[in-house]
């Protein structure tokens, strides 16, 4: 059997294009760097100060309290914001290699390739379990049957679904169970292959031996993912993740190697928070 | 226990007696609708249908409308159509007692059917076109700000304007202002314009209630708006949109006040492809079924000779309208089933 | 497990720039924009036309008003007025009259004995129609001299532009029509002493109960003698030359009694008996509808079993796909006659107006726009007691109320807004359609009769909606008549406009209170 780990560099990434693209800002260490953003609905301002860099194939955790902004920052970094009206960064800017999202005049579209995302309520189409992974290749202008198969077979088996699913590639996803459905989401997520996944609790419907498949899932994957994950699971964030940062009513309260975190917290509320004593 | 207390059988009572008066109401209700249903389906049956092969009376639903000539011959009542009154003079020259004539009431309705049939195409390409555009526009593309809201207010009011407004608007505007005359063209546009609110406020409808994770989920996944729009939007919108538009295209065929003084003809003898130059088409009135159901119940009397057509023509046009409606709420209680979020 | 390692990248490699928008994109945006901005540009124009078309007609109104004054109609309509009095009264006789004969015919007289005894009665009642002779030929000689003047006065304005037009002479037209003055006085003279003469000869009526209504007959008949002379005054104080004052063109068509066109003395364009026609008709409607639609859908949504409930919903929705063309027809061929065979059985004789003369009448339209209204009223009001959360409803049961109770106390009341809107939205409809009261309310523009209470509803009307269907095919663009046609349009989209709005602000307000 042949791991994950042995997947190829999944994004083609020719350095003359990278240099041409990139400009010069680029920070070595940092594949998403957040950088002092506030952010608001309307004129309810969310985010403060928000300074954080996720630092590139490696599983960064998002923890905090109900409310205190985690989705909100998460959906900052693929721009889903820009669906909610009035949504806004107020002040501040997010750069993935070096590139200000926000800049005007930005290809939304690509951007959004390049960052995949798994939302906290599984998102299914109501097509077939193939079409809904096929769904990303085929808007990219992949048409060739074959090509899809693959991709459709190799997500599926990456997110550990395959062999729920492999006889019944062409009922509704809506078929499915829950964590089904996250898991489907997560495969649908991976087959146009991102550089970033943003996962927003991807866990939080699923049954242990579920959420075990999908931990270990992103074990693997941050072989050549840079992966975001919101958690309310505390031993889920310290399992998977290599970076914690716990967040507090919108603002960033520490930021740190998961071990320190979890160990040793130099702040008191990063600590009762871990502890349970509040949130 | 071994009885009930006295209080709460009365109220049990009293709780039999109100739920039978709710029953009552509604099949009232029904009741009166169906007595219409039958009245006009018996009476109309006669004129339509037959009991000789084809078992539908052709010369009713395929010919025009003609006068009826009534009078004695030979101690024999004849009751002719124009054109047989015409070529039985011929044979038997002048009838002795000038015959009594009654409007209508002789040939059949096709010019009516064409007609309506025509209106209701052209107005519901033209209502659908832009009515969907402008749903999807204000559901997709809008940003959800006071501009918008208004609007939406806006044409939700307009929705429940009387479409005899629409009539005397579409009256001032196509037919004098514009000087189209009385057209299908500006009977498309009235008839439009009166559909148009109540396409928009049910496409939005079935719009919005497509979850916004679907939307979410494909934009994440690299789509463009379109992509998202096209593939994971409007195919779910689509069964609410067609039944929405079903029941308008019932609205729009069985609406009469909009066209009375905008397209339809009381009488017309050429047919709509009848027209010397293809551009004439646009320019010309219709008969249509509604307003010729309007025209034979008011302008002639009620009797043996008129009551052929009258009913005829009302049980037509009651059973296509009906079919649309029935169409659409089938397809509905489908769609209902079928799609649930 | 296949080797993962072997498979190609399936992206295709990303030409597209981070930094691009794409031009396929914003045309698609734009095509939706356009289509939707063309929808709100002509929904806005109709507006805007309505309105542009309507609002010429109080400027025309105006000068219709005025020259209504300045060629001295309104100076002979005074007179007129007294002159319909006199003959009001003279009908009230002859009501009378009909009613003592039929009384005897009940009573078993031969009807020429009937006559016989009534001949007294009949000599004083044409004596007392005699008497308005003067009266009569005053108006009709001055009726003529206005009429003639205001032709004049009105090529005069047509020419006016022009020019050169034969200046007339309004002045000296005028003095004749104001020895009216006088030629009045005498005439009221004359009227006041055969009047008098005649009631102090005043023949007896058989019947008691008839002979107190003749009583208080004589004393109107004195009244109107009496008064006869203000009318006089009202004469000599009126002069051509007061100005009409600019809202009298709006009041007289938001108050005015009276929808008289092409007439040829004096066009009147009052809204008032339309108006009050449309609410009659939708009052009836509602009558009916309210009890019955808000009472099927607490059926269906309650009551009635899964099995009822799957039948009666959409069947009802159905209904309301009937199209009101039909609807009318089926009022002209058979509720019509239908209405008024009941309204002359025996059974009825009690009610006072019955039997009916109209078979086609404001209840006849309000009964077929009833089943119009009830599927509105139904599926809203359905919709919302289905909405009311189920744990109102549970909440009820557990604390021992039994399923009527439930609905009385808890459903009803939780989802009344939305009844009332349901309601509102019904009324919207009735008022605004069209081809039932065309077709059915009889088309008679009066002000039916409200003495006889309730038997005004079985009085023809006409509405507004009737009379735009009526009456548009037949108008010249740009003339008053057409203008006022469109004013009632736009009173009608007012209306309707209201109805709506408030019907979704409680609506609003009811999703709002539920959650
Ligand atoms: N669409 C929105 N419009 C306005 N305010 C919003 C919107 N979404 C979230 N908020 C507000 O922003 C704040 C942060 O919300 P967010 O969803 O980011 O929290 P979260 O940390 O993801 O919480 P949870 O753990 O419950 O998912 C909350 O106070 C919320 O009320
Ligand atoms: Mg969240």
């Amino acid at each position: 059997m042949v791991s994950l780990l042995e997947m190829p560099q999944a994004v083609s990434k020719s350095p003359t294009r990278d240099a041409a693209q990139l400009p010069a800002q680029q920070n070595d260490t940092a594949m998403i760097e957040i950088d002092r953003v506030k952010f608001a609905y309307g004129t309810n301002t969310v985010l403060h100060d928000v300074t954080l860099n996720v630092p590139p194939k490696a599983v960064t955790a998002f923890i905090g309290p109900s409310g205190c902004g985690k989705t909100t920052l998460l959906r900052c970094i693929n721009r889903m914001n820009d669906l909610v009206d009035g949504a806004a960064i107020t002040q501040g800017a997010i750069r993935i290699q070096g590139t200000d999202i926000n800049t005007p005049g930005l290809d939304v579209v690509e951007l959004r390739r390049r960052v995949g995302m798994v939302f906290q309520k599984s998102n299914p189409f109501p097509k077939s379990i193939y079409d809904n992974i096929a769904y990303g290749l085929r808007i990219a202008g992949v048409t060739k049957r074959s090509l899809i198969d693959e991709a459709v077979e190799k997500s599926l088996r990456a997110s550990a679904l395959w062999d729920e699913v492999k006889d019944r590639l062409n009922v509704s996803g809506y078929g499915l169970s829950g964590g089904q459905q996250q898991r489907l989401c997560i495969a649908r997520a991976l087959a146009v292959e991102p550089e970033i996944i943003l996962m927003d609790e991807p866990c939080s419907a699923l049954d242990p031996i579920a959420t075990a498949k999908v931990e270990e899932l992103i074990h693997h994957l941050k072989q050549h993912y840079t992966i975001v994950i919101v958690t309310h699971n505390m031993q889920q964030a310290g399992r998977v993740s290599d970076n914690t940062a716990f967040f507090y009513l919108g603002r960033l309260i520490e930021f740190a190697d998961t071990r320190k975190i979890f160990s040793n917290p130099s702040q008191k509320q990063t600590e009762d928070y871990i502890t349970g004593r509040f949130g | 226990m071994t009885s009930v207390r006295p209080h709460l059988r009365r109220s049990r009572i009293i709780e039999r007696i109100a739920f039978w008066a709710f029953r009552i109401a509604t099949y009232i209700v029904l009741a009166f609708a169906t007595y219409i249903f039958l009245d006009i389906g018996i009476k109309g049956a006669r004129t339509v249908f037959t009991t000789t092969a084809p078992f539908v009376n052709t010369t009713f639903l395929f010919d025009r409308p003609q006068t009826l000539y009534v009078f004695e011959h030979e101690g024999q009542k004849m009751t002719l159509g124009d054109t047989d009154f015409r070529a039985w003079k011929e044979t038997h020259g002048e009838p002795a007692v000038d015959p009594t004539t009654v409007a209508y009431s002789a040939g059949g309705i096709w010019p009516c059917i064409v007609g309506t049939a025509l209106l209701v195409v052209g107005s519901m390409v033209l209502a659908l076109f832009v009515g969907i555009s402008s749903a999807i526009y204000l559901s997709e593309y809008s940003r959800n700000g006071r501009f918008i809201k208004l609007v939406r207010i806006a044409i939700l009011n307009l929705a429940g304007v009387p479409s005899i407004v629409f009539g005397l608007f579409g009256f001032g505007l196509f037919v004098i202002f514009f000087g189209w005359n009385v057209s299908l063209l500006a009977g498309w546009f009235t008839l439009g314009l009166m559909i148009l609110p109540a396409i928009i406020t049910a496409s939005e409808e079935s719009l919005r209630a497509v979850p916004q994770g679907l939307r979410e989920g494909s934009l994440a996944l690299g789509a463009t708006k379109w992509q998202t729009i096209r593939k994971n939007v409007l195919p779910y919108a689509l069964p609410g949109i067609l039944t929405s538009s079903i029941l308008g295209i019932a609205r729009v065929a069985g609406e009469t006040a909009p066209i009375m003084f905008t397209a339809a003809y009381a009488m017309r003898d050429e047919m709509p492809w009848q027209v010397s130059r293809a551009s004439d088409f646009v320019f010309q009135g219709v008969m249509a079924l509604p307003y010729h159901i309007y025209v034979v119940s008011s302008k002639i009397p009620q009797n043996e000779y008129t009551e052929r057509v009258q009913y005829g023509a009302a049980f037509v046009f009651l059973a296509l309208v009906m079919l649309i409606a029935l169409t659409s709420i089938v397809l509905r209680e489908k769609s209902r089933s079928r799609l649930s979020w | 497990m296949p080797v993962l390692a072997e498979s190609p990248p399936m992206v295709p490699p990303r030409t597209r720039s981070l930094v691009s928008t794409s031009g396929a994109e914003q045309a698609i945006k734009a095509f939706f924009g356009g289509n939707a901005l063309v929808a709100l540009l002509v929904l806005a124009l109709i507006t805007v036309f309505l309105f542009r078309e309507g609002f010429g007609f109080f400027g025309q109104n105006l000068n219709n008003l005025r020259l209504y004054r300045s060629a001295g109609l309104e100076y002979v309509d005074f007179i007129r007025v007294e002159a319909e009095k006199h003959s009001e009264l003279t009908r009230a006789l002859n009501d009378l009259r009909l009613r003592q004969f039929q009384k005897m015919q009940i009573e078993g007289v031969a009807p020429e004995q009937a006559n016989a005894s009534l001949a007294t009665f009949d000599e004083f009642a044409t004596a007392f129609s005699d008497t308005s002779e003067p009266l009569n030929g005053l108006v009709s000689d001055l009726s003529e001299q206005a009429s003639a003047l205001k032709e004049q006065l009105f090529a005069q304005a047509e020419a006016g532009a022009t020019a050169g037009a034969p200046p007339v002479e309004r002045d000296a037209a005028l003095a004749v029509l104001r020895a009216g003055t006088q030629q009045y006085d005498q005439a009221v003279s004359g009227v006041s002493t055969g009047v008098d003469q005649l009631l102090s000869t005043a023949p007896p009526l058989p019947e008691a109960k008839l002979q107190q209504t003749f009583d208080k007959w004589k004393q109107r008949a004195r009244d109107y003698v009496a008064q006869l002379p203000a009318a006089g005054e009202k004469l000599r104080a009126w002069s051509p030359d007061t100005p009409v004052p600019w809202y009298r063109a709006i009041s007289a068509f938001l108050f005015g009694h009276d929808w008289i066109t092409a007439s040829f003395w004096q066009d009147w364009y009052g809204i008032r008996p339309l108006l009050v026609g449309s609410i009659m008709v939708s009052l009836v409607a509602l009558f009916f509808a309210v009890p019955l639609g808000v009472a099927s859908a607490v059926y269906v949504s309650e009551i009635a079993s899964r099995h009822e409930k799957r039948i009666i919903k959409p069947y009802i929705e159905f209904i309301s796909a009937i199209p009101s063309v039909v609807l009318g027809f089926f009022g002209i061929a058979v509720v019509g006659t239908a209405v008024r065979a009941i309204s002359e059985l025996p059974m009825f004789s009690w009610v006072s107006f019955f039997p009916i003369s109209e078979r086609l009448n404001v209840f006849t339209a309000g009964l077929l726009l009833a089943l119009m209204a009830v599927p509105t009223i139904f599926t809203l009001a359905e919709d919302a007691l289905r909405n009311v959360p189920r744990g109102f409803k549970e909440a009820s049961y557990a604390l021992g109320a039994n399923r009527l109770q439930t609905i009385a106390r808890v459903l009803v009341p939780a989802s009344l807004s939305g009844i009332v809107s349901a309601i509102l939205l019904g009324l919207g409809r009735v008022i605004g359609e069209t081809m039932v009261v065309l077709l059915c309310a009889g088309n008679r523009i009066d002000i039916p009769d409200f003495t006889q209470g309730l038997g005004a509803f079985f009085q023809p009307v006409h509405t507004m909606t009737g009379i735009i269907a009526q009456e548009m095919g037949e108008v010249v663009r740009g003339s008053i008549h057409y203008r006022a046609l469109f004013m009632v349009g736009l009173v009608l989209f007012t209306i309707t406009l209201l109805i709506n709005y408030f019907a979704q602000k409680l609506v609003a307000r009811y999703r709002m209170s539920i959650g």
